[in-house]
């Protein structure tokens, strides 16, 4: 069933430096990288800049970074220092931090150390909102902002910013329209391919995968509806790059219908609604309500609603949390999740894993037992 | 449980009844007694030894008296740990062993102030519970005492319990993972979920936690909210805070606790009381600079576990509380004798080191093995090591402001955030101010933080040309790395990069 657009998706996602990427940088555009949702993507759009959502894709081992990072920290910072020492990132002109954790906090700072790149900034997000937060948010926003127009010479008017939200609109629209399809009873595309089409764009200039994602879209409306799975499930979680690990979930019967991980669409895909004159403080709201990572610690009930809604909404039958190793927030936070989710009759299975997809043969069995002990 | 089960425990119990009658007389008045110490150290060492226990019996007829003689069995059966810290004579005999004149003396008064600290704490934990809020450690409770509350902070007894026997954390930690929580967070967090899902830490009225200090931490007041059905109010403490904007927006927060806490508990803030707690500080901090200001002499006056530990329980428990001033006032009296008669904590300081990260709860004798076995003298710590301004008392506004920015750059809280150097700088000033040998760094398996310092850590000490020594150990937790594992960490660090000769 896989299309030729499909096809395309999976290339872009072979390289953490695509050949969108690349045809951008030739035409003068400049990559920025990021590595958190709380990093708002269209301030990343102004202009001529693009986001670049930094993953590690075919990460094999970790030899220098666990050497700075330890190898008690979790694969994906791991994975992302490893990048950077062997030069896998060297078309990005910059990268922007979030002290989401204790590993992206620690991963910047090794990064200063070894790299000492040209541009890096970590951005000071708050851990709960708040009136006086969000001012802070905002005005962390246009801090960046000024820094950017400064080293990079772009437009960062509030006109730009503008645009820029629009474009980012306009995208997340079709993301949206395309996730909308995988309420339906019978859906036209896999969670597989849905996380492929996400992360490539996510990892791509919009405006050069945009193209793309419509031909896809045209390629859906022709397509029957998967009718032959045992389960629908939701998958919860941090940070999930590798389309792959869907597929291992899905290789077991289920279907992938829903998602609440780093890269994920719910609740992130929304448009930007502008609020006001200030497009920092539009910003800050957005990036706000658009994540929902337990390193904000007064949203826990959000969270657990936003999963028991979109369990209803999507017709979810069970919930995969998977959890990358050593990650504390996640691993923390599971411990109170797992238990309201199954107070509500929720099932739920709890994986842990590495960045990278590993130990197939064991998460296979799990997904397997776990689809099996829902009775489907 | 199955019968197999009961007489297999029963058994292996009495088969441990050997070691547990010899470790109870070591550690007893006579193992003391028979260790032969100098005539004057057993005097001191009975007087305090008689102050804690007559401490203690006043304490339980205090309970007795005001919780009747069947609440204060209940209170015992539903916190069983308190049974753990009458220990607290047996904590002092172990850290006073090889040691002898004023820096043996200043090791009972340590011990014993923070008998009584951990008495009073045990006080407003069982004696008033409709004015008890939780606090979560590093958000020292002085705004609470201020408004006429009672507190506790929930991680205490998990950092108190590890010190007064290894053990005493394991059945709490394994209960945390047992619920699901990690196996690989800090065991401090685990220690203090797993003692809440027994039941055994008292319920208040509600629950003031924060960012601070790592993700486990925080991240369990998520649990910890939900298993006591509390309100909460989370302090947030900025990434960037050594700016006037962080210092501004923490003292609205910390305005915003003190409101929110005036709408849900019966306390209310009075600034004159606030006033008197942050002059105690003050004062505590002018009298813990001149104690460091001695420190740098070579050999130093005073030492170890009378430097690190009074400050963990009197800096971030109960400062500016009369106890705890004074305390350091007598501390300050045995360094000035030293100090004036040129005499120092031990005679063999042959190596100068300062400890990184939290200290090794379970194992803190290991301090007073290597100052016996190598001659190395812990002259300060990371936890305790301070230097913020004093706080400004003029008006509510400026002790908010100030008293904030305390906790913000306080130790372990500057430690985990902000750029890399907040982390590193501190490790280099102290090597110069105290004139160190060597860098100790407690390689706690559960903070990742400090273990993806230590690349960059390695490489800035070679080019110093500072000896490090990474120690893997776990907090709370003896059975991830033993205490012979760790002696043996230290020896060979010893041995073969200081080439170092044993003392016996």
């Amino acid at each position: 069933m896989p299309g030729k657009t499909i096809k395309v998706f999976e290339e872009l996602l072979e390289d953490p430096q695509n050949r969108l990427v690349e045809q951008a940088v030739k035409n003068g555009r400049i990559p920025i990288g990021y590595s958190c949702s709380y990093v708002p993507e269209a301030l990343l759009m102004a202009d001529k800049l693009f986001p670049v959502r930094m993953h590690a894709p075919g990460l094999a081992g970790t030899e220098i970074a666990d050497n700075y990072l330890s190898s008690f920290v979790c694969s994906y910072a791991r994975g992302l220092l490893e990048f950077e020492m062997d030069g896998r990132f060297d078309m990005l002109q910059g990268s922007v931090y979030v002290p989401s954790c204790t590993h992206m906090q620690r991963l910047y700072d090794n990064l200063v150390y070894l790299r000492k790149p040209a541009f890096n900034h970590i951005l000071d997000v708050p851990r709960k909102v708040n009136q006086d937060t969000l001012a802070w948010m905002a005005e962390e926003l246009k801090t960046i902002s000024d820094k950017l127009a400064a080293h990079f010479h772009v437009d960062m008017s509030d006109e730009s910013i503008n645009t820029a939200m629009q474009k980012w609109n306009a995208f997340v629209n079709v993301i949206q329209t395309i996730g909308e399809l995988r309420k339906k009873r019978y859906p036209p595309i896999t969670g597989t391919e849905f996380h492929q089409l996400v992360m490539a764009s996510l990892a791509s200039p919009k405006d050069l995968i945009l193209p793309y994602i419509l031909d896809f879209q045209k390629e859906l409306e022709g397509r029957q509806g998967i009718q032959n799975c045992r389960a629908r499930l939701m998958v919860v979680g941090g940070h999930l790059h590798d389309p792959e690990f869907i597929r291992m979930i899905e290789s077991q019967g289920a279907l992938v219908v829903a998602d609440r991980f780093c890269t994920g669409t719910i609740p992130g895909f929304h448009p930007i609604e502008p609020i006001g004159g200030n497009p920092y403080k539009t910003m800050a709201e957005y990036t706000f309500a658009r994540t929902l990572c337990p390193r904000m610690m007064e949203e826990f009930d959000r969270r657990l609603n936003t999963i028991v809604d979109t369990v209803k909404e999507y017709r979810v039958d069970g919930v995969v949390l998977e959890i990358i190793k050593f990650c504390d927030l996640w691993g923390v936070d599971s411990m109170p999740l797992v238990t309201a989710l199954r107070e509500r009759g929720i099932p739920v299975l709890k994986l842990e894993r590495e960045y990278r997809l590993c130990a197939e043969g064991q998460l296979r069995t799990r997904v397997q037992a776990f689809i099996e002990s829902m009775g489907k | 449980m199955k019968l197999n089960t009961v007489i297999d425990n029963t058994k292996t119990r009495i088969v441990l009844l050997p070691d547990i009658l010899k470790s109870f007389l070591r550690n007893s008045l006579l193992g003391y007694l028979f260790s032969a110490p100098h005539p004057r150290d057993a005097l001191v060492y009975m007087k305090y030894w008689s102050m804690t226990g007559v401490a203690i019996l006043i304490f339980l007829g205090q309970a007795l008296f005001k919780l009747g003689p069947l609440g204060l069995v209940r209170s015992l059966i539903k916190n069983p740990w308190i049974l753990t810290l009458l220990r607290v004579n047996g904590l002092a005999n172990r850290l006073v062993r090889g040691r002898s004149g004023m820096y043996h003396d200043s090791i009972c008064l340590t011990v014993h102030s923070v008998a009584l600290g951990v008495l009073e704490q045990l006080r407003d934990m069982l004696f008033d519970p409709k004015h008890l809020v939780i606090f979560e450690d590093l958000v020292p409770y002085d705004i609470a005492r201020a408004m006429g509350l009672k507190s506790y902070l929930l991680e205490a007894m998990g950092i108190v319990l590890p010190i007064m026997h290894s053990d005493a954390s394991l059945q709490y930690i394994d209960e945390a993972e047992n619920a699901g929580m990690n196996p690989d967070a800090c065991s401090l967090p685990k220690a203090t979920v797993g003692m809440v899902l027994k039941g055994h830490m008292p319920k208040g009225i509600a629950i003031v936690s924060s960012n601070m200090p790592c993700d486990a931490g925080a991240a369990s007041y998520a649990f910890l909210q939900r298993a006591y059905d509390l309100p909460i109010y989370r302090l947030d403490v900025p990434y960037h805070f050594y700016n006037e904007r962080a210092e501004k927006l923490f003292a609205r927060d910390v305005m915003g606790m003190i409101t929110w806490l005036e709408e849900r508990t019966p306390g209310r803030m009075d600034w004159n009381r606030m006033r008197e707690i942050c002059n105690g500080r003050n004062y505590m901090l002018e009298m813990e600079t001149e104690l460091w200001d001695m420190l740098r002499i070579r050999p130093a006056p005073l030492a170890s576990e009378a430097v690190w530990l009074s400050h963990l329980w009197h800096f971030n428990i109960t400062a500016g509380h009369p106890i705890s001033i004074r305390h350091y006032e007598k501390l300050l009296e045995m360094a000035r004798k030293n100090y004036t008669n040129k005499l120092p904590a031990t005679e063999n300081e042959k190596y100068r080191a300062v400890l990184w990260n939290p200290p090794f709860l379970h194992f803190i004798d290991i301090f007073s093995w290597a100052e016996r076995t190598y001659g190395v003298t812990l002259i300060n710590d990371s936890m305790t090591y301070n230097h913020h301004e004093p706080i400004d008392t003029t008006s509510p506004e400026t002790m908010l402001r100030d008293w904030g920015k305390t906790i913000m750059q306080g130790p372990m809280v500057r430690h985990t955030r902000g750029p890399a150097e907040n982390y590193l700088d501190d490790i280099f000033r102290m090597v110069k101010q105290f004139n160190l040998d060597m860098v100790w760094i407690a390689n706690h398996v559960g903070c990742k933080g400090g273990q993806a310092m230590n690349g960059i850590l390695r490489e800035r000490c070679r080019t110093e040309g500072i000896p490090l020594l990474i120690l893997d150990y776990d907090l709370s937790d003896p059975r991830i790395v033993s205490h012979d594992n760790m002696m043996r960490q230290v020896e060979f660090f010893m041995e073969n990069v200081m080439k170092a000769q044993r003392l016996h």
